[in-house]
């Protein structure tokens, strides 16, 4: 029951001023929102690293003290 | 005529109907016992005994996680089989059976849930995680097995319609809709063996008495087993109705078939074999495989992300047809007034952000930092809470019309009520988040303590609870506009001006993805594989360890006067002699 994108009747301004195939599309703007997406992910991490680490004392992981993040090597 | 979905499938149409209006009651309990939550623990109005706090966090979490959830998604399920195989269902008895199911599995569930806020001895208080050592009264079990059961059968419905069709049209692609539908239900089934054994082999004959004791541990696993795969269960139809329905509410087509192909194809493959990043902090479970479990959540990013840029594609080539222009300035060209529209936007939007604080939960080291914390609450208010609920509640306003055949009572209020749930979430979770970098616990009545105060870099513990409380207060409101629009629907004339049943034509169609993609037998044997490879040594280290039903129950002497209690013993001795056959077995062959 797939159709062509004609005329959406839950959508009052659907304008509909051109037809754009699959050759013709470049989505630039999916690039350039996603990339500001990845941007801010990175951005995060890195803040993380401020909250998390430097704000807690050293997390124990297997018995390895990770004292990388304060520079204290814990006993 | 209008070729609505009611016209074309008037019987399907009543089941879809009916299983929405579960859906929506239990939305409705779930979402009054949300608000009553977020008073309580925030302290601004705490009119009930904080031990009651935990029946309402139980009744919330299962009437909410479950019920809302997994009704609205079989009604999708139903309607999309049917309009994408362009076929009624084999039985519509068969149909009706199943929903009638799950609606006994519900009530039976819900009783002994309820049954906790009086004096009766009957409770089962044990929230939606419900693994050992909290235990219920045997109805909860028994009713969500007859739930599970029912959604099993549901799954039956669907691929009977599948094989049916496949019969007529021998050499066609499985329809897009339905490949969504087949895949997701796979996987539902390799998820619930792990809640079915739980229940049926452990926590239910506990509940009733007949075995002294379980491994908690082994119940934590089992549930996991479940508990992780069943967010996809929710999420997948939030992502179908993004590439079948919002590229077409947007102007445009779904970008690639082939992608959304791919994508649902690794949910299959890797929702399960995940389970154990819920027990980082669980002792008994080797790092080894938590590492495991890691890397199999990381690589899930991966459909995640694949579904971000196509959906987001699409809904690209929806702005540029209607004329939109320009990097960023082509979102304005899109119908931000349509409520269907706008709610699975800010929807996905809110997913993203999900998808950021998902990450630090994923990753073991950091997750040690914000296990059981408000931040893991937080998280999944992003997650089922918006990402799954907010689409579902957005496409009601494009269902309604289609399984009632009546108009949408108002379209400003629906959209009002996407915009004020997505601000009211924005406060709550934002601010849980932040609660729980700060070490504020979850499943708390009265997080606060004497002597000692959280510690806030910025802002404070009192300015989180107000926000807490406002957007609590907020999301209820949309609630509110919700069920208006609902009842107010329902009770509309039957309307000739109604949009026609159709879902998004696709830029590169199903004849551009690779035939592999359709065959679900070797996706779903890739799938069983990666379960074993990842489960069965923790399973078998756990029972090593602990025993399958605890260390007690290895003394119990053997009664034969007591017929089933000597039975229940035999078999479990039996499958303890087998795990331990297995166990020597392994260990011979690594050695």
């Amino acid at each position: 029951m797939s159709q062509t994108a004609e005329h959406e009747a839950s959508n009052e301004t659907s304008e509909h001023v051109r037809e754009i195939g699959h050759d013709e599309f470049d989505p630039i703007g999916t690039l350039t929102l996603i990339g500001i997406y990845f941007l801010i992910l990175v951005f995060l991490w890195f803040f993380m690293y401020f909250v998390e680490f430097l704000g807690n004392d050293p997390t124990v992981v297997s018995g390895t003290l990770v004292f990388l993040a304060t520079g204290e090597r814990l006993a | 005529m209008t070729n609505t979905y009611i016209e074309s499938f008037p019987a399907e149409a009543k089941v879809v109907r009916a299983a929405f209006y579960s859906s929506f009651l239990a939305l409705a309990i779930g979402g009054l016992f949300g608000i009553i939550q977020t008073l309580h623990r925030t302290g601004y109005y705490r009119f009930m005994d904080s031990a009651d706090y935990y029946t309402v966090l139980t009744a919330h979490g299962v009437l909410l996680a479950i019920t809302f959830t997994i009704f609205f998604l079989v009604g999708v399920f139903t309607w999309a089989t049917t309009t994408s195989l362009d076929r009624p269902v084999e039985d519509i008895r068969f149909t009706w059976a199943w929903y009638g199911l799950m609606v006994l599995g519900t009530v039976l569930t819900a009783i002994p849930i309820f049954a906790g806020f009086t004096d009766s001895e009957m409770s089962a208080s044990v929230l939606f995680t419900f693994y050992a050592p909290l235990q219920g009264h045997p109805l909860f079990y028994f009713g969500l097995v007859l739930f599970v059961v029912g959604t099993w059968l549901a799954g039956v419905d669907w691929f009977r319609s599948w094989w049916a069709w496949k019969q007529e049209h021998p050499d066609e692609r499985i329809p897009l809709p339905t490949f969504m539908v087949l895949t997701t239900t796979l996987m539902w089934y390799i998820a619930t063996l792990g809640v079915a054994a739980a229940i049926l082999l452990f926590l239910l004959p506990w509940s009733l008495g007949l075995v002294e004791s379980v491994n908690p541990l082994l119940t934590r696993t089992l549930f996991w087993f479940f508990g992780h795969p069943v967010v996809y269960f929710w999420l997948m139809p939030a992502y179908m109705m993004w590439y079948v329905l919002l590229p077409k509410i947007s102007g445009g087509k779904l970008f690639s078939d082939p992608l959304a192909r791919v994508v649902f194809v690794l949910f299959l493959i890797l929702s399960v074999p995940t389970g154990i990043h819920h027990q980082y902090l669980d002792p008994g479970i080797a790092e080894g495989f938590k590492f495991i479990a890691m890397t199999n959540t990381m690589f899930l990013l991966l459909p995640s992300l694949l579904t971000a840029f196509t959906v987001v594609a699409s809904m690209e080539h929806g702005a540029r047809q209607r004329g939109g222009t320009g990097y960023l300035g082509w979102l304005k060209a899109l119908p931000w007034r349509d409520p269907v529209f706008a709610g699975m936007a800010l929807a996905g939007l809110m997913f993203a952000a999900a998808g950021f604080s998902g990450m630090i939960n994923a990753g073991m080291n950091i997750n040690y930092l914000v296990h059981n914390t408000f931040w893991v609450v937080g998280h999944f208010h992003l997650t089922v809470g918006t990402a799954v609920a907010l689409t579902f509640m957005a496409v009601t306003y494009w269902f309604l019309p289609q399984v009632t055949g009546k108009a949408l009572w108002s379209r400003s209020v629906a959209l009002g009520q996407v915009v004020l749930w997505f601000v009211g979430m924005t406060f709550m979770s934002n601010a849980m988040h932040r609660g729980g970098l700060l070490g504020i616990p979850r499943r708390t009545a009265e997080p606060q303590y004497e002597g000692f105060e959280f510690e806030a870099a910025v802002g404070s513990v009192g300015e989180l609870d107000a926000q807490i409380a406002l957007g609590g207060a907020l999301l209820t409101l949309s609630l509110v506009l919700f069920f208006a629009n609902v009842v107010g629907t329902a009770l509309n004339s039957r309307s000739d001006d109604l949009p026609a049943n159709e879902y998004a034509d696709t830029l590169s169609g199903p004849s551009d993805a690779p035939l592999v993609l359709d065959n679900l037998k070797l996706w779903t044997a890739i799938a069983i594989v990666l379960v074993i490879f990842a489960y069965s040594f923790p399973l078998l280290s756990i029972i090593e360890r602990g025993g399958l039903f605890g260390p007690e129950l290895t003394e119990l002497p053997v009664s034969i006067g007591l017929g089933l209690e000597y039975l229940w013993v035999t078999t479990v001795s039996t499958v303890t002699a087998a795990g331990e056959t297995a166990i020597t077995i392994i260990a011979g062959v690594s050695s």
